[in-house]
């Protein structure tokens, strides 16, 4: 059952409709879950994968309870390197294989959701250990990393806001509009995810399919056909890719209110972003603004103490970092290294385009070019088109950018 | 004024490098130009030097958050000091 698929649309439905007559908070707390549980179980192929799933969420309760109580940077660190070497084999990322070999082969753990678990348990340490988390219970944390309304695809949701709802679970949405807003929210969704996403990507299969084809062919295809192929491949996936994700957290962010869980939200009007820089804090906003704070921030703040005459400089080095990992989270590819590394490119393009003119023109003239109409919308499409190419290698690894460079060759010279 | 809010405003023009910057209570980071997140770091690092504080990473993160104003920041500094 996933995420967005009729039964889950359904039980949930079900479940906002009858929760509300939950008697006591700790039998809302049980029928959530029980739902967490019975979702999450479904995934779960085999004895290895609940194993390994009850040691991920114990140990990382049990270090973050150990933080907690006496900071220390030492066992958080090589915590953290085990944390993210059990991820590395668990999803098989090729350095794992070539590192474990024969050892692997044979076992199959499959946990869903855990890179996702792995952002939650990170900051949930590391808040831990900064005196940033307040009391808490096994139950309250094994419920916060499986809770079946973000464990598939996010939001990320920091632990305190979790937290917040589950001491204390009672109605969100005060008024009848509230609610009906919230079921409005759940319904736009479904239609995003199911309907215009769907026929978005088929059509994006459609045309790439075509594409391939021609590419298996002797004689050289259409120019204008498959220019126009190429180019409805390139624009639907980003198109497939936004309404599929925001109408998914549509559906849980309205689910969850619902239910008394606010979630953050995810998306701000992502197509209006005018470089990779603010594209960031606009679409899967969590993933952005947890990657700023547990990723960037500490290592670009560790290398200005370190160096602050180098520090403007090292920045560049901590965007491509962070890219890079926000990249590889996603999968285990080629192509999402690619993509974080372009990401990485476009935000120190970014940084440094602002740079030179805050020194061409200072402040005042960064302000102006910033409210230049012409400029914003040439911004505007640039970032647009920047991020439809980044997809290119999200998509299908580097197949696809192969495909339509060799389509776009064919038809265009025969060769 | 008082002496914190003072020595915030100094922080602030040395970071930012604005020597024409005025500091208030309900300013926020959209107030003053060039608070991205790179400067907001900057920031950090400045403010823990000149009163040898430390902010943990949440705190770093909120700075910039919705209802988050100078005003905020300076009683963060004083509860840390």
């Amino acid at each position: 059952m996933a995420t967005g698929s009729i039964e889950f649309i359904v039980l949930l439905l079900l479940l906002t409709l009858g929760y509300s007559y939950v008697p006591s908070a700790w039998g809302k707390r049980a029928v959530l879950g029980a739902c967490s549980a019975g979702f999450i179980a479904q995934f779960l192929p085999n004895l290895q994968s609940v194993a390994f799933l009850a040691a991920f969420v114990i140990l990382g309760y049990a270090v973050g309870c150990r933080l907690r109580a006496r900071p220390d940077h030492r066992l958080f660190g090589g915590y953290l390197v085990v944390l993210v070497a059990a991820f590395g084999v668990v999803q098989r990322y090729a350095v794992a294989d070539w590192v474990l070999g024969d050892l692997l082969s044979g076992r199959t753990i499959v946990v869903i959701g855990l890179s996702y678990m792995l952002f939650r348990q990170i900051h949930f340490n590391v808040d831990a250990m900064q005196g940033q988390i307040p009391q808490t219970t096994f139950w309250g944390y094994l419920n916060y990393q499986i809770n079946f309304l973000t464990l598939v695809a996010g939001p990320i949701q920091r632990y305190q806001e979790f937290s917040h709802f589950w001491n204390d679970p009672k109605p969100l949405l005060q008024t009848r509009h509230q609610v009906l807003s919230a079921y409005l929210r759940i319904f736009v969704g479904v239609i995003s995810v199911a309907g215009v996403s769907a026929a978005l990507l088929h059509a994006h299969d459609l045309m790439y399919a075509a594409l391939a084809e021609a590419n298996s062919k002797a004689a050289a295809s259409a120019p204008v056909a498959t220019t126009l192929r190429a180019l409805a491949v390139f624009y639907l996936y980003p198109m497939y890719m936004y309404f599929n994700f925001a109408g998914y957290c549509d559906i849980v962010i309205g689910g969850a209110a619902l239910l008394g869980l606010r979630l953050p939200e995810n998306f701000d009007r992502v197509y209006l972003a005018r470089n990779v820089l603010d594209f960031w804090t606009r679409w899967h906003q969590t993933l952005g603004f947890w990657v700023r704070d547990y990723l960037f921030t500490p290592m670009y703040k560790g290398l200005a103490e370190w160096n602050a005459a180098r520090a403007p400089a090292l920045a560049f080095l901590c965007y491509f970092a962070a890219f890079v990992v926000m990249g590889i989270w996603h999968g285990t590819g080629l192509g999402f290294l690619i993509f974080g590394l372009l990401h990485g490119a476009g935000a120190s393009a970014a940084k440094l385009w602002e740079m030179y003119i805050v020194r061409r023109s200072g402040r005042k003239g960064l302000r102006q070019y910033l409210q230049s109409r012409w400029i914003r919308v040439v911004a505007i499409a640039s970032m647009l088109h920047y991020f439809a190419f980044t997809l290119i290698f999200f998509s299908n690894d580097v197949e696809k950018f192969r495909v339509l460079i060799r389509a776009s060759r064919h038809a265009w010279f025969g060769t | 004024m008082s002496e914190l809010a003072e020595a915030l405003r100094d922080v602030f023009r040395e970071v930012f490098d604005d020597e024409s910057i005025v500091l208030a209570d309900n300013m926020t980071a959209t107030d003053i130009d060039g608070w991205d997140s790179l400067m907001n770091i900057n920031l950090i690092i400045a403010l823990e030097g000149r009163f040898g504080i430390k902010f943990a990473t949440a705190e770093i993160s909120g700075l910039k958050a919705k209802g988050q104003n100078i005003g905020t920041l300076l009683k963060l500094i004083a509860s840390k000091r």
